[in-house]
């Protein structure tokens, strides 16, 4: 089993202070989390698993954590980290603090998790407000094999198809790697806020909307502004945004693109079939269907599943998918693509597989 | 069993860009693309939702790499209703290829126009 998105929590702030250029580190350590932006909208009890929390500490704060609570019971092979409330790096006010904060976590998560377990490899956190130090942070770090692709959240300035954008996915692509956009961070920061009818009220709009809306958001964005024409080698993982809607939005796509390509002329075929080609999506949270699964099982199949459905936990979380619980839920034929053979296929010898 | 049929006269044609008459229970027209004075004959009925094709534009198809528009070189007749591209010479939907509408050929000469249907 190949798990996606397992987030790795700063157990220690000190610890990763130590990654932080020594002089920036006072200005991180005097900051309310790092100087991260904070969310307005607060899950109303635990952001976490609570069966996981322990009175001094948050789950999932050391690799020996991921281990004993994700890997060892589920049997999993390959646990890619993408960090956690870090991902918001690109939201802060400041680049260069991004790109130093964005940095440091990059070389504590090689020294602090990889090197600590051979099963865990890394997503690379670039600060996305710059682009140009983003591309820069992407070619130093892929050095490293064991980080697999480069993440981007899900909260931004404007879509990521933007042409301001391009250095980042030109480097991804030239590093081999695919970049992976997870949810999160919408409305923070120097983003655009959630859903797209101004900010809303709780965290249970923000979760319905704002991860899938952003999700929804990159994904139009970077078929329409012809991103895998331009490198078409580039593939892109969307995660943790839902994926019921994935057929509506494609069949509204390629409606739109048949009267109004004038706009985009560059796509000379369905956008779908772009995205069906070079887009993979996270599973988890699968939507519960009021036992309705065969319906959302036949509908993902229209949009291209379950080659493009890659299993996610997002471990420790408390919407996290339990691997077992997706195990017994997936349709026999869609288990092993799911849960990992479309994965392997998607990042390639990177992941280190082959090499055993 | 084809024949040419009378469907107006050519200054009617010139001024409006189209002529439509109905032949034989079908609802035709003959197009004209104002670039080059060529005259081109198709069903008026949009396979894609039945609309009036003969009353939409004949235009140059945009082509491009991404970021950058340029002309293709090709005219398309574009559906008036939803604005899906039509292949002049083959009737053929350019975005949806199982769609295609009737063409016929269609010739201006003593002032009339006329169509083989």
């Amino acid at each position: 089993m190949i798990d996606c998105d397992v987030h790795p929590q700063i157990g220690d702030a000190d610890e990763l202070l130590a990654y932080i250029e020594p002089a920036q580190r006072e200005w991180f350590a005097s900051q309310v989390f790092f100087g991260l932006p904070g969310y307005p909208w607060a899950h109303p009890s635990s952001w976490y698993r609570q069966d996981l929390e322990t009175r001094n500490g948050i789950p999932g704060g050391d690799a020996a954590s991921v281990a004993r609570e994700l890997l060892d019971p589920s049997g999993t092979e390959i646990g890619v980290l993408n960090a956690d409330d870090a991902i918001t790096v690109s939201l802060m006010p400041s680049p260069y603090r991004a790109a130093a904060f964005a940095r440091a976590h990059n070389d504590w998560i090689r020294e602090r998790w990889l090197d600590a377990d051979p099963r865990l490899r890394g997503g690379i956190l670039v600060p996305a407000q710059d682009p140009s130090a983003a591309a820069a942070e992407i070619r130093r770090v892929a050095e490293d094999e064991r980080f697999v692709h480069v993440v981007l959240v899900g909260g931004s300035e404007r879509p990521y198809g933007e042409p301001r954008y391009l250095p980042i996915f030109e480097a991804a692509a030239e590093c081999g790697l695919p970049v992976a956009i997870h949810s999160g961070g919408e409305g923070l920061g120097i983003s655009a806020p959630p859903g797209g009818a101004g900010p809303v009220t709780f965290y249970i709009e923000w979760h319905t909307l704002g991860s899938a809306c952003s999700i929804m958001a990159h994904l139009v964005s970077l078929l329409v502004h012809g991103t895998f024409e331009r490198l078409p080698t580039l593939r892109v993982l969307l995660m943790e945004g839902g994926i019921a809607w994935l057929p509506g939005i494609l069949w509204r796509l390629d409606t739109n693109w048949r009267g109004l390509r004038s706009e985009v002329p560059w796509l000379d075929r369905k956008p779908s079939e772009a995205a069906r080609e070079h887009v993979r999506f996270s599973t988890q949270p699968l939507e519960h269907t009021d036992g309705e699964d065969a319906l959302l099982f036949e509908m993902l199949e229209a949009a291209g599943a379950p080659q493009i459905l890659c299993f996610a936990s997002d471990y420790p979380h408390w919407d996290f998918d339990d691997p077992a619980f997706m195990l017994r839920r997936l349709p026999e034929a869609w288990r092993e693509p799911v849960l990992h053979g479309n994965a392997e296929a998607f990042y390639g010898a990177r992941l280190g597989l082959t090499r055993a | 069993m084809t024949d040419w049929v009378d469907v107006g006269p050519a200054a009617e044609l010139e001024e409006a860009g189209r002529i439509v008459a109905r032949v034989g229970g079908r609802e035709v027209g003959v197009v004209r693309d104002p670039a080059d004075g060529s005259v081109w004959g198709i069903r008026n009925r949009c396979p894609h939702h039945g609309g009036p094709l003969c009353l939409g534009r004949v235009r140059e198809r945009e082509a491009g790499v991404p970021g950058r528009y340029e002309l293709s070189g090709r005219r398309i007749l574009r559906c008036p209703w939803h604005g899906w591209e039509f292949d002049l010479e083959t009737g053929r939907c350019l975005d949806e290829p199982s769609l295609r509408a009737a063409v016929y050929p269609a010739r201006v000469a003593d002032g009339r126009v006329t169509l083989l249907v």
